[in-house]
């Protein structure tokens, strides 16, 4: 399937993953470690280990010092 | 995907703990571990009464970490008369960025109604942080001199306040970070002052089980807390997001901590593989920086003086901060 990824104040690509593929593959041609972003579905948080139900994801970078 | 507490739809999943939560359940896992530490590491002191409060300075940035530590610690103790909460924040003088985080503070402040002080580099030493970023005499990171200037300005008046602690908004990933640097740079000075400034435990008679060892808090100094030390930053900024809360999204644009950087991507990159490898890095570490504390802890305490200019203590005649602020501004 093939889902878009937004990522919030830089580029949005788009992934082509298996139907069983989880919100943390979406990130594999991003180079972030999912300890460094949120994934979010129209809005709201989902965990990385979940299976992808949707076709727009937006990400959303950590943003250091605070 | 179910949350592990009560089959709402999770938002997050902790890798570590192998738990899935939902909003509800993960704001009050964070507010939990939160408390606990406070309790840990014994913050609350017996002695502190409604006429004798302690007095907690918290270090305001406006970014996520220290909004979320303001806010948890308002919800804890707003009805407490034994603590009294006061924010402090530093402009450094760096344009637009700072500006921004600190309108988010008033927002939070206000909010709150929480006592906010503004303290700026050009009022305590008359300079601009964008100006020593662009000069930068002595060939440093604009880190390595914010910091010296950030820890003046924050013992001074913590001191002023007649402040008990200073609290900052520190997360597991700053703190774990913290803790490889100083091993991998084998500096076991720099542990022992990490854990008698900051980590060590406040409760002196004796640590119970699961408790910190004791902290010695030198003459002086006002002892420092790090409340949100077992909370991953990513749920942190997760918090944050998910209570709505007026955290300013701008990192620093003279940021520079290179070496920090690497070893943040290294820690990521083994707690990808091994989940948990924060939390295990700082449970020893801790322990590991107490034992090295109470070895290195006789053989320091000598040789510090006061600084000539002004009166700091210093193992030197001129304290850094003195000096760094002589070689920008001549």
């Amino acid at each position: 399937m093939r889902v878009t990824v937004e990522v919030v104040g830089e580029d949005t690509h788009e992934v082509e993953v298996p139907a069983d593929a989880t919100y943390a593959d979406l990130l594999q041609p991003l180079d972030v470690s999912p300890h460094e972003i949120s994934v979010l579905v129209d809005g709201r948080p989902v965990p990385e280990d979940a299976t992808v139900d949707a076709e727009e994801v937006t990400v959303l970078r950590l943003i250091k010092g605070g | 995907m179910d949350c592990d507490k009560c089959g709402a739809e999770a938002v997050m999943h902790a890798a570590y703990s192998g738990l899935h939560l939902c909003e509800d359940h993960f704001c009050r896992s964070v507010e939990k571990r939160v408390r606990s530490r406070v309790r840990e590491d014994g913050l609350v002191p017996d002695d502190a009464t409604p006429e004798a409060p302690d007095t907690w300075i918290i270090g305001l940035s406006g970014g996520k970490d220290s909004v979320v530590l303001a806010q948890i610690l308002h919800e804890t103790f707003a009805e407490d008369p034994r603590i009294e909460l006061v924010a402090l924040s530093i402009h450094e003088g760096i344009e637009g960025y700072r500006d921004e985080s600190l309108a988010a503070c008033e927002i939070l402040t206000d909010d709150l109604d929480m006592r906010h002080e503004v303290v700026t580099y050009e009022d305590e030493f008359g300079l601009q942080m964008d100006d020593v970023a662009a000069d930068d005499p002595e060939n440093m990171a604009p880190c390595a001199y914010c910091g010296v200037f950030r820890r003046d300005v924050l013992s001074r008046y913590a001191e002023r306040f007649d402040a008990d602690k200073l609290l900052t908004g520190h997360n597991l990933d700053d703190e774990a970070q913290t803790a490889l640097m100083n091993f991998l740079e084998g500096d076991l000075t720099q542990m022992a002052d990490h854990f008698d400034a900051s980590i060590g435990g406040f409760d002196t008679d004796g640590a119970k089980a699961g408790q910190p060892r004791p902290r010695h808090v030198p003459e002086d100094m006002v002892p420092r807390a790090k409340p949100l030390r077992d909370v991953p930053e990513k749920e942190v900024a997760l918090y944050a997001h998910l209570r709505d809360l007026p955290a300013h999204i701008t990192e620093c644009p003279h940021a520079s901590e290179a070496y920090r950087g690497e070893i943040q991507q290294l820690l990521l990159t083994l707690e990808e593989n091994h989940p948990g490898t924060r939390h295990s890095i700082m449970s020893g570490y801790e322990e590991l920086a107490g034992i090295v504390a109470d070895e290195v802890r006789e053989d320091q305490q000598a040789d510090y003086g006061d600084c000539d200019r002004c009166g700091a203590p210093t193992a030197r005649d001129v304290c850094r901060k003195c000096a760094l602020v002589e070689s920008v501004t001549e």
